[in-house]
């Protein structure tokens, strides 16, 4: 496996520069978030704002709001490397036990995470103050944990046939293995992955320190309530102030702390050159599982997963080190559950789904009854034709914010492509836009759009959707924008040697060129979409609950109901239905275009 | 086969670069003509050989000096001038008849005539029965083959080419090599000038008619050998030896 570059060259003396060294590499971020926050601020003063945001009570207490909120991601995200750390070393050093953790972890991370917001909440609401505060934590790390997990399996994965012999020659094993060899291994991606995981949390704070049960409002102080209750008291000025503030933390944090580790995880990597295939049986005591499962991959998407990083990484040099390992273990979970071994695949089903009824039953407090008994209460409470319906519906809004997302990242990744100028200056403005948690959008979208329109359906919609968008379209930009930075020089020179132009490189060049980019944005912002259909389709507010028809309402509805075992019941089944939706369009869909978009992806 | 109208003129070329506020000089000051001939340029590696050819083209902009083909200034890449790289730069999405048709747009034939066109280049260079596989189902050989085809198919009066064959193995990059001498000998073909780019100084006094000497950057021509030996030429003849001596003095 060679990895991906841009030249092969053996003589380093070759520096030749084939294009102009490119000058500055846009603004530095720093300078930039002062940009955005002065933007910010600009209307804010112009406005009389200045004074709103003074005059609202909760604005001295802004810095221990930021503290309080980041104490809980930092807890969660603890908790999250401890997880990453024990099951993915348990994974990719043990052939027996990956067979089903690997699958399992594919399940697990599927499922909506969302979707258990009601039901973690109603548990914890019973334990004053702590109770919330647990629940918040154990929310947040639910969304933090995948990436670093896979991110360590993939670290281990990716130690080199002959590192793991000679460290066998040299009699180093046990622990002295762990710390020599896996960690040092597994370093880099786990930098990669936590920045992931970050943007992950970020995205849940603002939705569990401000949310409605059973008719109350309930709220955690952070830097998401300030938002979200100034937003509900009509104050605009406050809730811009505060997403201003949220930004800005969000932006430190990646320059002061990511920024550095990632710099320093380069060291870590091992430079890929091709592994010998010389290893026979003994392979040392990272599992063959593992690795034959790596091998297995070695079909349209495994070459999809090399071509992502080799434009990634272009992409990467424009904004700062984002987002790099999503792509991989999004494409890699694709393949997972289709490729695993069938036993495997079953164990961890039933694993999945036991953990997925027992947590809310327990939660719940309530006693297992026959399924029959459960097939009932669905029919009774929703009716399996609302069932339907409401699939549909969430799969219609979140086709139309796809399509809307599509269209303008495309036009954005055309306009990317074909001036030098207009990309230095969108990069940072997309980067910054995409630092925002969508979720952090939703009380203002509210305040502008709900509000003033009362009820009105299609204003709801209008707003569902607009949710729904800020939950998908970055996936799309970032895929498609890294395509088109990454198409190879050698091809663009073709191309204009050969008079391609205009329209017609557009159209011959570009869009092949982004499609398979295209393609793994789409999966991840319909993952993404499915997942803020539960926020996005019931939304509280001061004013009470407003609620368009989809699968998403119906679990937060399902959570109001009086009889636990009910609301049990529908809840899994939501969370099911919603899931199998996921995975099979992922089957019916993504995956055949993938297949079939194999003669798109650019040769290693 | 020379003759002593140049069709290209390469005038003063000088390119530089700003990198970190300072100006780093690739090509220094180079002039020289090409009338219809097999010229090679060799060079150290990293001098600007392959920025110069880009220039060339039109693909890139010189910070002074100019091209003239025929007089008339090149800013653009034109029709008349056909590209090979050492990367192939084939289209992967495209089929090899799509690689070779995607430069004919460049002349006015119609859509007919294109295909009928490239077809013809197809089978020149061996490939008949692959117009409809992809690149990455060709061989390294195979897919130079569609960048000759492609080249040769505008019928260019100059054909540029940036390390054709390093990419090859040493067998298949032999085999190339002699298929685009016979393809220049081959009164057949309109292309009167090849100018080739190269860092392989045994490879360019076998192929070329006149071998320019490039110096380490910022790039000057130290020297211009004329390769007077008869083609077809064979690679044991001594007097190769001779002239590649003489050039690797000088660019070392």
């Amino acid at each position: 496996m060679t990895e991906v570059g841009h030249s092969s060259e053996r003589t380093p003396a070759r520096v030749c520069p084939l294009r102009p060294p490119q000058g500055r590499r846009g603004l530095p971020p720093l300078g930039l978030v002062i940009g955005f926050v002065g933007i910010v601020s600009v209307p804010l003063v112009a406005g009389g704002f200045l004074s709103d945001i003074i005059s609202y009570p909760d604005t001295p207490k802004i810095p221990i709001f930021a503290v309080q909120t980041l104490t809980r991601m930092t807890l969660a995200y603890l908790l999250s490397l401890g997880f990453a750390l024990a099951y993915g070393i348990t994974t990719a050093m043990s052939h027996r036990a990956s067979h089903v953790l690997l699958p399992l972890l594919d399940i697990l991370q599927s499922v909506p995470v969302l979707g258990f917001l009601p039901a973690v909440f109603i548990f914890f609401i019973t334990v004053p103050t702590i109770g919330l505060e647990v629940a918040s934590i154990i929310l947040i790390f639910t969304a933090m944990v995948w990436a670093p997990t896979f991110g360590v399996i993939a670290g281990i994965n990716a130690i080199p046939q002959d590192i793991k012999e000679a460290s066998q020659a040299y009699g180093v094993k046990g622990l002295g293995y762990l710390r020599q060899v896996v960690l040092p291994a597994v370093f880099p991606e786990l930098v990669w992955s936590s920045l992931l995981a970050w943007g992950g949390g970020w995205y849940l704070i603002p939705v569990e320190e401000y949310f409605a049960f059973g008719g109350k409002l309930y709220h955690l102080d952070g830097i998401g309530y300030y938002i979200a209750e100034s937003a509900a008291g009509q104050k605009l000025a406050p809730s811009l102030f505060g997403l201003a503030i949220l930004v800005l933390i969000i932006i430190t944090i990646e320059e002061l702390v990511w920024k550095p580790l990632g710099a320093k995880a380069e060291k870590y990597k091992y430079e890929t050159v091709s592994a010998p295939q010389t290893a026979g049986p003994r392979r040392g005591r990272v599992s063959t599982n593992v690795r034959k499962y790596e091998e297995r991959l070695v079909s349209p998407i495994f070459s999809f997963f090399r071509y992502e990083r080799a434009s990634l990484a272009s992409f990467l040099e424009a904004v700062h080190l984002r987002r790099r390992f999503h792509v991989s273990e999004k494409i890699r979970l694709q393949d997972r559950m289709a490729r695993h071994s069938v036993l495997g695949r079953i164990i961890s089903l039933v694993i999945a789904l036991t953990l997925i009824v027992v947590s809310i039953a327990v939660l719940r407090g309530i006693q297992f009854r026959p399924l029959g008994d459960a097939l009932q209460v669905i029919q009774d409470n929703v009716g399996y034709l609302t069932l339907a319906f409401d699939t549909g519906a969430s799969l219609l809004r979140i086709l139309i914010a796809y399509l809307i997302a599509l269209a303008w990242t495309l036009g954005a990744g055309i306009l990317i492509a074909r001036s030098e100028r207009l990309s230095k200056l969108l990069i940072p403005v997309f980067d910054v836009g995409q630092s925002i948690p969508g979720t952090a959008l939703f009380p203002i979208i509210i305040l502008l759009i709900v509000n003033p329109f009362k009820d009105n359906p299609f204003a709801l919609n209008l707003a569902s959707i607009l949710l729904l968008l800020t939950g998908m379209q970055w996936y799309l930009l970032f895929n498609i924008v890294g395509a088109v930075k990454g198409l190879p020089s050698d091809l663009l020179e073709a191309s204009s040697a050969y008079g391609v132009r205009g329209s017609r490189f557009v159209k011959e060049i570009l869009v092949p060129a982004s499609y398979p980019a295209i393609l793994i944005g789409s999966i991840q912002a319909w993952g993404g979409g499915w997942n803020a259909t539960i926020i996005s389709e019931y939304i509280t507010d001061s004013n009470g609950v407003h609620t368009v028809a989809g699968l998403g309402a119906l679990l937060q509805t399902a959570t109001n109901y009086p009889d636990p075992y009910a609301s049990a019941v529908v809840i899994t089944a939501a969370i099911l239905l919603m899931t199998s939706t996921v995975l099979a369009i992922n089957r019916l869909v993504w995956r055949r275009l993938l297949r079939k978009a194999e003669k798109y992806k650019m040769e290693a | 086969m020379s003759s002593t109208e140049p069709i290209l003129e390469i005038k003063n070329l000088t390119k530089a670069y700003v990198n970190d506020g300072k100006s780093i000089t690739v090509l220094d000051n180079i002039s020289f003509q090409v009338p219809k001939e097999f010229l090679a340029i060799v060079g150290p590696s990293g001098c600007g050989k392959s920025t110069m050819l880009r220039i060339i083209d039109g693909l890139d902009v010189p910070t002074s000096g100019e091209v003239l083909f025929h007089g008339q200034p090149v800013t653009s890449p034109i029709s008349k001038i056909g590209v090979i790289f050492q990367s192939f730069a084939l289209i992967p999405w495209k089929t090899v008849l799509g690689n070779v048709e995607m430069a004919l747009a460049m002349t006015a034939i119609s859509k007919d005539e294109q295909l009928k066109v490239a077809k013809k280049y197809i089978q020149d260079v061996g490939l008949e029965g692959f117009e409809t596989s992809y690149p990455k189902e060709l061989s390294g050989g195979m897919k130079q083959r569609v960048g000759i085809a492609r080249a040769l198919a505008l019928q260019p009066e100059v054909l540029l080419m940036d390390e054709p064959f390093s990419s090859l193995d040493a067998l298949t990059a032999e085999t190339l090599r002699r298929e685009v001498l016979d393809i220049w000998t081959d009164q057949a073909y309109p292309t009167n000038a090849v100018i080739m780019v190269t860092h392989n100084v045994q490879e360019a006094v076998y192929m070329a008619d006149r071998v320019l000497v490039l110096s380490g950057r910022p790039a000057k021509i130290v020297d211009d050998v004329v390769i007077s030996l008869q083609r077809p030429r064979s690679q044991r003849d001594p007097t190769l030896y001779d002239y590649t001596d003489r050039i690797v003095s000088k660019i070392s």
